[in-house]
């Protein structure tokens, strides 16, 4: 497994690049869309190890085509000049009646099957490339449909599922769906994003998806109780962080990741020892 | 022990309370110890925080909890159809201007939603344009936003003087788009987008 961090823009800069240097971590994954204006060659020689590209607004459920066309072909640049061990997006929905949600909603699993096919397709193709697809943080009982739609749609596609570990945790939580649910997909799974949430302000208290804290418990169980699930030739786990970026917490996290999946050759020295 | 045991039934999809989750005053058609309640609260806070952590001299005017401002705002906004697009601290602008709190518009807070505007641009559009350039009739300087173009930066905000001023926007507010990193043109004034 190959364990790695986000980079979203600048100032975590000197951060990812310590976690580099230090080797606790593998690669690296780019907010892609927020470097379209940097220079590919230049993102190569600041990154002193592989990349992951995770999209973040191409919005492709909803975008007119001429939009998605223009940011393919400026995704397709980085794409082919980068070759990211993995390109990902979002199931989730980013405006309603023309006007933009700022907390993403979750897509309708039960009416929006065939519209989201359609596009995945239309997607992959445009960007020449495998997708890999994110699962939503499910808040409400819409979620409980989640499994059995991104089964289908990756079986229809071909896409991949980039199955977000904390997300599928704050869905269980939620009441919504066990966490259990996703085993077969995650089996069939190559990377993955780990998280820490928080609850909510109100009550009664939903867990939100947050990116700001510590590895909750119940995460690092799931990931320890179902590793061989996980673990496998090519897979990838983005330790996801986008607030509170408190360095030795980072350490500590990254270090019980590294724990669960132990490098290969560091698993050599200890059965040497 | 399975959650669904210890927790409240949830009997929503998102889908079914879009309008919702950016109407503030259609929280009230759910019970407040509902899920619902607490999921459209979630998404509310985002638009909160984007405004006030923004801008926070905005509670001098509404006081420490915002919502003087925020919820007759937001039922404006979606009465005006507003696409809450980078362009939103411009409207809100334009709102405070036409309210009970119009006499405490100055010129440093309209610079400010200024600011906010070109720099939520600079982070969220996802065109090839490289900077944005914001205008205010009446306002002399200039706001330029430039999008992240190092491996290592961020987004740019600068406000600008001109020796040689542009003329001014017919409306409020004008912006154009800047293809290159460079301020080095100027093809008319566009009206800022709803
Ligand atoms: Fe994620």
């Amino acid at each position: 497994m190959r364990i790695g961090f986000n980079f979203t823009l600048g100032s975590t800069m000197g951060l990812v690049q310590r976690l580099i240097r230090e080797r606790r971590i593998d690669y690296c994954e780019l907010l892609i869309d927020n470097f379209l204006q940097v220079p590919p060659a230049q993102l190569a020689a600041a990154f002193d190890c592989p990349l992951g590209f995770h999209i973040m607004f191409s919005k492709f459920l909803e975008s007119d085509v001429d939009y998605l066309e223009a940011m393919a072909e400026r995704l397709h640049r980085h794409i082919e000049a980068l070759q990211p061990l993995y390109v990902s997006d979002h199931i989730a929905r980013f405006n309603h009646g023309g006007r933009q949600l700022y907390h993403l909603a979750e897509i309708d699993y039960d009416s929006e099957y065939r519209h989201v096919r359609d596009r995945v397709e239309y997607w992959q193709a445009r960007l020449g490339q495998r997708l890999h697809l994110e699962n939503y943080p499910s808040l409400l009982g819409g979620g409980r449909a989640a499994p059995e739609f991104f089964a289908r749609l990756i079986r229809d596609t071909g896409a991949g599922l980039l199955f977000d570990v904390s997300n599928a945790i704050c869905a269980q939580r939620n009441g919504v769906i066990a966490a259990e649910a996703w085993l077969p997909l995650i089996e069939a799974a190559t990377h993955f994003h780990i998280a820490g949430y928080r609850e909510s302000i109100l009550a009664p208290k939903l867990t939100l998806d947050t990116h700001d804290a510590p590895l909750a418990d119940d995460t690092l169980e799931f990931l320890a109780r179902y590793r061989t699930h996980f673990d496998k030739p090519g897979a990838t786990l983005t330790y996801e962080r986008d607030d509170r970026f408190d360095e030795a917490e980072i350490d500590r996290d990254l270090a019980a990741l590294r724990a669960i999946f132990p490098r290969l050759d560091d698993r050599e020295h200890a059965d040497a020892a | 022990m399975p959650p669904e045991s210890v927790l409240p039934e949830p009997q929503w999809k998102d889908a079914e309370l879009l309008d919702a989750l950016l109407i503030p005053a259609l929280q009230g058609n759910f019970p407040r110890d509902s899920a619902a309640f607490v999921r459209i609260d979630t998404s509310l806070r985002v638009y909160w925080h984007t405004l006030f952590d923004i801008c926070p001299q905005l509670l001098e005017l509404s006081g420490p909890d915002g919502l003087a401002i925020f919820r007759p705002f937001m039922a404006w906004a979606a009465q005006q159809q507003l696409s809450m697009n980078w362009a939103v601290y411009l409207w809100l602008c334009r709102w405070l201007q036409q309210s009970e709190f119009a006499a405490r518009v100055d010129e440093e807070l309209v610079f400010t939603l200024m600011a906010a505007s070109v720099a939520r641009w600079a982070t969220g559009d996802r065109s090839a344009d490289c900077g944005i350039v914001l205008s205010a009739a009446g306002h002399g300087d200039l706001l330029v936003g430039w999008k992240c173009h190092t491996p290592d930066g961020g987004r740019a905000i600068e406000r600008v003087g001109l020796a040689t001023p542009l003329p001014e926007p017919d409306e409020q507010f004008g912006y154009f788009t800047l293809p290159d990193f460079a301020l080095d043109r100027f093809d008319g004034w566009q009206a800022v987008p709803r």
